[in-house]
Formats: structure tokens, C-alpha cells, sequence
């Protein structure tokens, strides 16, 4: 019986640390200012990236990697009769998934690619991809990390704050929070993923009265499910103070030894949602 | 006179519309607050004058159907609470004469009486003494008094009127927010108005009246709003008005055959006189439908797209401009399409401004009807409004508490499901809408955005029309006064200095966002100044400022 692998891809924004800690294979995406093009956290880095999304006029735009890259990283991790399992970015926001799949078609040798659509983005998926990854590690057979991927893909709940729709519209991904776009106040929405799609929460005027929603959610899921067990994640893009503040709410809701994976939200993601955002992703077991 | 009959009470009703707009001014110079905002002499006014114009169409000859389409005009044309109250009294007043034929006694007038202030009572939740509602009662119960003794129906009009009189000098007595404010009640002055005119039109020589009547021609109508069209292409352009006169007119049926022929449809009359209002695209073939059911008269055919013609033009640049934006939203190109299918529930709201006129309709809002504080509108326009709307049901915002009673009347006169939010002011609207979700049921809507009005503080500044004593503040006319909540709170002689005040007692450690709009009569510099005063003074809150262009108001100010 052969070893169980995890690839996911750079719209997880799972940090170095977590990846070797969890032996996480990541697969970059492509960030393309004018004609320069980057791949995601090895030809640019999250701080030249905001540095370079202010300095420049013209938005970036992400690229989804090749199924010949996935196929080169999948053949360097695993040996014949080893299994993948390849957790990408939302389907519905991205073709990372359907390049993955291709992939999988595409291998010579004995290697079984199970493909997973996280519908989600952001540490939304590095959530999923941290749950295979520690299914591997308790040393749980196939089918069990399987279901305990589906649950994670299936009962994830996402509240995000973006400090302006601008970027997800330009970028075609605002879904169904479109009828947010041209409202005259400085409402800073709370959006969330249906279905693997932007869609719209709750509208609120100012951050900070945002901030404290999240919070309340915070403390709305856990009575919600008391009897369960919380699993976390959030990302945030140049905001660590807000982000902060969540976890500060998330700590008093979690188990004892319950971790909140923590990432800051990279190139590929950061194209589509700019500076200013705080992201919670949670379910319960 | 032992009777009266049509001509008579008809007579009386004129006379009670033209006594009532010429004191109009005066009975707005009553209100409580002196705020520049008091209109009930306006909206009572208004209100009679739409009802007494349906007289027209009625037959002398019989006193019950000439009070049945008073009953239907002031309905239709009430504005503001005291203008509903009225209709109401009058609604009450034709039920007490629905059985009367050629003439009614002094028992008839005091059972008509009675019957109206009754209904007035039953239409507000809680009655409060002191108030028009007491005027009503008094007089009614002074005209009952004289039907007992025994008295004519000149008897009866006379003891109504001076019951009348005496409760509204009481009314300070009553309600000590009158007595603070030196001032009788606003509506009951009203209500007198009409009394007097009632006993003037019933005593004024023949020859006298038709020279008072003939001047009332000059009084002012209801002036032309600009009604903003809102939704998708104006299809139904044709704003086609006629009454049907004929025998055994079904009027229920004519209503659903119209009603699949246009929009905004009403129709009222009984069996011989009915009135027909309908927005169409083939005003011919209405026309030619209805004239088999009788004779076709004031026949008004307007066509409403031509009228609208700046409007609509400005809507269409508007349209371009939110149509290159979707363009740039590649993948996902059905989201962000506008369908011409009926929305759930779409929103009515009341606006003074056209600075917030566009703020409500980028928030969502289907259709914003101009007025509030200067001027409320009827019950009338609320319903054009909400028949407008392409939606199964209609959520309306009266954004002025003068304004909720009108819109909850409106729920009894459309067969769209209508929920009325009531908010009391602009900021309470804006909060509302965050919570509004076009898919959602209507009563989750309304629940929601309910919950929000408390999430809102909102602050108004604006001049003192006369010196007064509020509390413990001494106003003199012209002071720039700042109202918490609608409460004074603050003078000053500065509208900057008044808002600065104002928001000190409106501020406390949880407040996240500061929102400041400016009115027509106030300068942008200032209120940036304003602005970055604020910004200053709380740097734990996010100041916000827009062009508001709200007449009379220099700010309106939020606290949330």
C-alpha cells in the first residue's frame, strides 16, 4: 500500500510553516502585472505584491497553473502506487480545479489523483487541505481523509470583509454580490461563498461596526453547535491587527488545544479581493 | 332650518375646504416644535380639498351617496397623519349618513358625528387626548346632547361647533407638551376650521355663498410632483382618467379587467358614477371597454414619458453608465442582469433630497417618492408608488413619522402584500436597507430592517420659526436648534457649532460611524469643515459626508 499525498495550490495562502509542517505540496498560480509574469510565492512575495498592486495602475490578473505543471508535480512527489489527494481553489472562481482534474488523466505511471473542489478560496481551502494533510498524519486510511475532506468542504461556513467590491469586480468575481456594486455610502459588506460563489451576507456601514458582526458570528456559531468541536482558519491581507481581533473571539470558542490556521492572503487571492481584508472560515465536527 | 339637504351639506363641506386653506398657515404655525416643518394645516387642507372635488361627481339629490364619495376622495387624498385622521373622520361621517336620502335631521348629523369621531379613535393605536381626536369627540358628544334635547339640524351643526371650540382650548390642558410649548393642538385647529365652516355654509345667505364659492376657485390645487418613473422602460406611458356614468357598473369587475391591461389601476364609484385611473400602453382599447358599460366623461389621456422627459433622459445615462460596468465583469455575466420578472419585494421610500434620493435608490430602492419634512404625500401617491413597482410585494419607508400613518394606509387600498418599516427619519431608512435582501419573504424583510431602527441615532439642525422654551433651552426665532430623536437638545447660532454640540450628547464609546448630510441650503465647504472637525474631535469613528440637498434641514446627521 502506498503513501498518501496532499497538493493544493497558492489560493490556500497556507504559510510556510504549515506547509512543511503538514507536508503540504503547493502548485503556484501566476500573477500577471502588464506583461511581467510571477508565479505565486516563488517569484514574488506577499509584501512586494501589495507594494506593487498600489504602485501600479493597471489591475493584475491571476493564471490558473497548466495541467502540465500538475502533472510535473505530481510525478515529483509520488511513486507508483501512491495516492494524491489535489484540494483546489473553487470551481466556480477558478480553473485550477479543471487543470488538476486534466492532470490526473495525464499521468503515465500507477498514481491515483483523487481531485478534490473545495469551493472555497483562502484559508478556506488551506483548511481543507490541513484536514487531509492531518488525516495523513493520524495515519487514517483513504476513505476516512476522503470524508473528513467532504465534510470539511461541505460544512465550511466563510465571512469575508473586503474594503472595496472594486477588485472582485474588475476581476469578474463578485457572483452574486453584484447588486452590492455602486451603492453611494461606505458600506464595507460582509460576503460569503454559496455554493463556491461570492454572494452577499450582510451590508454594514464601517469597518470597525463589520469587525464586531464577525465577531458576534463568531460567538453565534458556537452557540449554535455547543456541543461540538470548532475547526478555523483566517486569513487577512495586510490587516494582522483586525485579524487580531477575530482570533481573540475565535480563542475563547475553541477547544483547548484547538489551532486557528493563520495565513496572510497572497497574490493569487489578493488580485481579486486588494488590501483591507479580514476572512473567517469555520465549521464544526 | 329643521333639515338639510344635498345642496346644503355640500354647501357646508366648500365653505369648511376654503375656511380650512385660508387658516392653513395658521394652524401649521401650531406645532410643537418650532421646527419649519409643521404642515398638518397643509396636509388637512390638502386632504379635504381632494375629498370635497369628488363631490363633483355625486348627485345632490342624495345626502348618503354626496358623503360616500367625500368618504373615498379624503381617503384617497390624505397626506401626512393629520390628513389621514381626516379622512377618517370623514370615512366615519358618511357611514353615519349611508342611509339618508334627500335630507337628514339633527338626530342623522349627530349619529354622523358620533360615527366619525369613533373611527378616528379606532384609526390610531393610541389615542392621546388633548389632540384632534378629542376635538371630534367633544363636538360629537355636544351634537348628540342637542339631538336629545330635540334640536334641529341647525341646532345640532351649532352645539358641534362650540364643543368644538371648548375642547380646543382644553387641549393645553390635556397634553402638557402643548402647554410647554404655548400652543392649542395643530389638528383639532383644523378640525375647528372645518366646524366653522360647516355653521357658515349652513347660515351664509344664498347670494353670499356663490360669491364665496365662485372666489374658491383660486385656491390653490395639489401642486404637479415630479413623479419619478422608476424600473424598467415606461411601457404603460399613457396616464389615462375618465368617469364611467351608467347603471349596475361592476366596479370590481372593471378593476380586474383593467388590471391586466396596465398598471397603478383604480377604480372607485359605485354602480352609477365610477372613476377610472390606469396607466396603459392602448388608452383606445380602455375606452372603448369601458364605454359599454355607460357614458364616458372627463375624459384625460396624459402621456407620462413625454412629461418625464429630463427624468428620463438622466435615467438612461444612467443606465449606460451601469451597463459599462458590467461589462467589465467578465464570468459572470448572469449575475449581474436585469430581469424584468417581478422582484419578491422591492421598497418605496420617501425622500426629501435628491442627494438622498440617490442614496436610497443605490441602496436598492425601486422608487423614491419626494417629500417628508416639507412636504408630506398622500395617501395616493404612496399607492401610485407602490403599484409602480415591479415586485410581488412592497416594503415602504416612510423616513418621517408624519408620513408611516399614510403608509400604513395604503396596505387596504393595493392587492400587492405591503409592509410598512416605520422609520422616522432619512439615517433610520438608510439603516434599514442594510438589511435588505430582494429574494427574502416580505415579512423577514421587514422584521430585519425593524430590528435596525435601533441601531441608529439621528440628529437634525435647523432654524427656530419662533422663540419658544424648550426645557430648560430659551429659543429666540431664527436660533439654529439641533433636535436628538426629534427632541431639542441644543441652540446655538451656528449650524457647525449646533452640529458639533449636538453630536456630543449623540456619541458614546460604541459608536463606529459618524454620517453627515448636508442640505440644499448649506454650503459643501462647510460641511467639509464640519467633516474634518468631526474627524478630529472622534478618531475611534469613521466620518462620513454627503450632499444631502434636503430642503430646510442644514444637516442631518446619524450616529450608529
Amino acid at each position: 500500500m502506498g503513501k498518501i499525498h496532499v497538493v493544493t495550490d497558492s489560493g490556500s495562502d497556507l504559510s510556510m510553516e504549515v506547509r512543511q509542517r503538514l507536508a503540504i505540496n503547493v502548485v503556484p498560480l501566476t500573477v500577471q502585472f502588464g506583461s511581467d509574469i510571477y508565479k505565486d510565492g516563488e517569484e514574488i512575495s506577499v509584501s512586494e505584491f501589495y507594494a506593487k498592486l498600489k504602485a501600479e495602475s493597471e489591475m493584475p490578473s491571476t493564471c490558473q497553473p497548466s495541467p502540465a505543471d500538475f502533472v510535473a508535480m505530481y510525478e515529483a512527489i509520488a511513486q507508483p502506487g501512491d495516492t494524491i489527494i489535489s484540494v483546489h481553489l473553487s470551481s466556480k472562481m477558478s480553473g485550477t480545479y479543471q487543470s488538476a482534474v486534466l492532470a490526473s488523466t495525464m499521468l503515465d505511471s500507477d498514481i491515483q489523483v483523487k481531485v478534490v473542489d473545495s469551493k472555497s478560496a483562502s484559508m478556506g481551502l488551506g483548511l481543507v487541505a490541513a484536514t487531509a494533510a492531518q488525516g495523513v498524519q493520524a495515519g487514517k486510511d483513504l476513505d476516512e481523509i476522503l470524508a473528513d475532506v467532504q465534510q470539511a468542504v461541505d460544512q465550511l461556513q466563510v465571512y469575508f470583509v473586503v474594503d472595496t467590491l472594486e477588485y472582485l469586480k474588475k476581476n469578474g468575481r463578485i457572483g452574486l454580490a453584484s447588486a452590492l456594486v455602486g451603492t453611494m455610502l461606505n458600506i464595507k459588506p460582509i460576503l460569503t461563498l454559496v455554493d463556491g460563489e461570492v454572494a452577499p451576507f450582510e451590508k454594514i456601514r464601517g469597518k470597525a461596526k463589520a469587525l464586531k458582526r464577525v465577531r458576534e458570528l463568531v460567538n453565534q456559531f458556537k452557540e449554535k453547535f455547543p456541543d461540538k468541536s470548532v475547526r478555523a482558519a483566517l486569513s487577512h491581507a495586510v490587516s494582522p491587527d483586525e485579524a487580531a481581533q477575530i482570533q481573540e473571539a475565535l480563542a475563547k470558542i475553541l477547544p483547548v488545544d484547538g489551532e486557528v490556521l493563520m495565513g496572510e492572503i497572497g497574490p493569487t487571492i489578493g488580485v481579486h479581493t486588494g488590501p483591507g481584508v479580514v476572512a473567517l472560515f469555520l465549521y464544526a465536527v | 332650518m329643521d333639515v338639510i339637504n344635498g345642496v346644503t351639506l355640500k354647501n357646508m363641506l366648500l365653505v369648511a375646504a376654503r375656511n380650512l386653506e385660508q387658516q392653513k398657515d395658521t394652524v401649521n404655525a401650531l406645532n410643537v416644535f418650532p421646527v419649519p416643518d409643521g404642515d398638518t394645516g397643509t396636509n388637512m387642507s390638502l386632504t379635504l380639498n381632494a375629498a370635497v372635488k369628488e363631490l363633483d361627481r355625486a348627485s345632490d339629490a342624495e345626502i348618503g351617496s354626496l358623503t360616500k364619495f367625500l368618504a373615498r376622495g379624503s381617503l384617497m387624498g390624505a397626506r401626512g397623519n393629520s390628513g389621514v385622521i381626516l379622512s377618517q373622520f370623514f370615512r366615519g361621517f358618511a357611514d353615519g349618513l349611508a342611509e339618508v336620502k334627500a335630507e337628514a335631521t339633527g338626530e342623522d348629523l349627530a349619529r354622523a358625528f358620533v360615527s366619525a369621531s369613533q373611527t378616528t379613535y379606532r384609526a390610531v393605536m393610541k389615542p392621546v387626548e388633548g389632540t384632534m381626536l378629542t376635538v371630534a369627540r367633544v363636538a360629537s358628544e355636544a351634537a348628540e346632547e342637542a339631538a336629545e334635547e330635540g334640536k334641529d339640524a341647525a341646532g345640532v351643526i351649532r352645539a358641534a361647533l362650540l364643543g368644538a371650540q371648548q375642547a380646543l382650548a382644553d387641549t393645553p390642558n390635556l397634553l402638557p407638551v402643548l402647554k410647554e410649548a404655548g400652543v392649542v393642538d395643530a389638528g383639532g385647529q383644523g378640525l375647528l376650521c372645518i366646524f366653522e365652516g360647516f355653521w357658515a355654509g349652513l347660515t351664509t345667505a344664498p347670494e353670499e355663498l356663490e360669491v364665496l364659492l365662485a372666489e374658491q376657485l383660486e385656491v390653490s390645487t395639489k401642486p404637479v410632483e415630479a413623479v419619478q418613473i422608476q424600473g424598467e422602460v415606461l411601457v404603460n406611458k399613457y396616464c389615462t382618467e375618465f368617469i364611467i356614468l351608467g347603471e349596475g357598473i361592476d366596479t370590481e369587475k372593471v378593476r380586474t379587467e383593467l388590471e391586466s391591461q396596465g398598471d397603478s389601476v383604480i377604480v372607485v364609484g359605485d354602480e352609477h358614477v365610477t372613476k377610472v385611473h390606469i396607466h396603459t400602453a392602448y388608452p383606445g382599447q380602455i375606452l372603448q371597454y369601458c364605454g359599454e358599460l355607460g357614458n364616458l366623461t372627463e375624459i384625460a389621456i396624459d402621456n407620462m414619458m413625454l412629461q418625464n422627459q429630463e427624468f428620463a433622459s438622466h435615467k438612461e445615462n444612467h443606465r449606460l453608465d451601469y451597463s459599462a460596468n458590467v461589462d467589465n465583469v467578465v464570468g459572470f455575466p448572469q449575475a449581474a442582469v436585469q430581469s424584468n420578472e417581478a422582484t419578491e419585494v422591492g421598497v418605496v421610500a420617501v425622500v426629501a433630497g435628491e442627494g438622498l434620493a440617490e442614496i436610497f435608490r443605490s441602496l436598492g430602492v425601486d422608487y423614491v417618492v419626494t417629500g417628508g419634512q416639507t412636504m408630506n404625500p398622500s395617501t395616493e401617491d404612496l399607492v401610485t408608488a407602490v403599484n409602480s413597482v415591479n415586485a410581488k410585494s412592497v416594503i415602504i419607508l416612510p423616513n418621517n413619522k408624519n408620513v408611516i400613518f399614510a403608509a400604513q394606509q395604503v396596505k387596504e387600498l393595493v392587492e400587492k402584500e405591503v409592509g410598512v418599516v416605520p422609520t422616522r427619519s432619512a439615517p433610520q431608512g438608510i439603516s434599514a436597507m442594510m438589511y435588505f435582501v430582494q429574494d427574502d419573504p416580505l415579512e423577514d424583510n421587514v422584521a430585519a430592517m425593524e430590528s435596525s431602527l435601533s441601531e441608529v441615532k439621528t440628529g437634525e439642525i435647523t432654524y427656530a420659526v419662533r422663540s419658544t422654551v424648550a426645557g430648560d433651552l430659551q429659543i429666540e426665532e431664527r436660533d439654529i436648534i439641533g433636535l436628538a430623536e426629534g427632541k431639542i437638545a441644543v441652540v446655538g447660532s451656528n449650524p457647525n457649532d449646533v452640529a458639533c454640540d449636538l453630536l456630543d450628547s449623540m456619541v458614546d464609546e460604541d459608536s463606529t460611524v459618524i454620517s453627515v448630510y448636508y442640505g440644499e441650503d448649506q454650503e459643501a465647504e462647510q460641511a467639509e469643515l464640519l467633516g474634518e472637525a468631526l474627524n478630529e474631535k472622534y478618531p475611534d469613528c469613521e466620518v462620513e459626508v454627503y450632499a444631502g440637498g434636503q430642503p430646510l434641514y442644514y444637516y442631518i446627521v446619524s450616529v450608529e
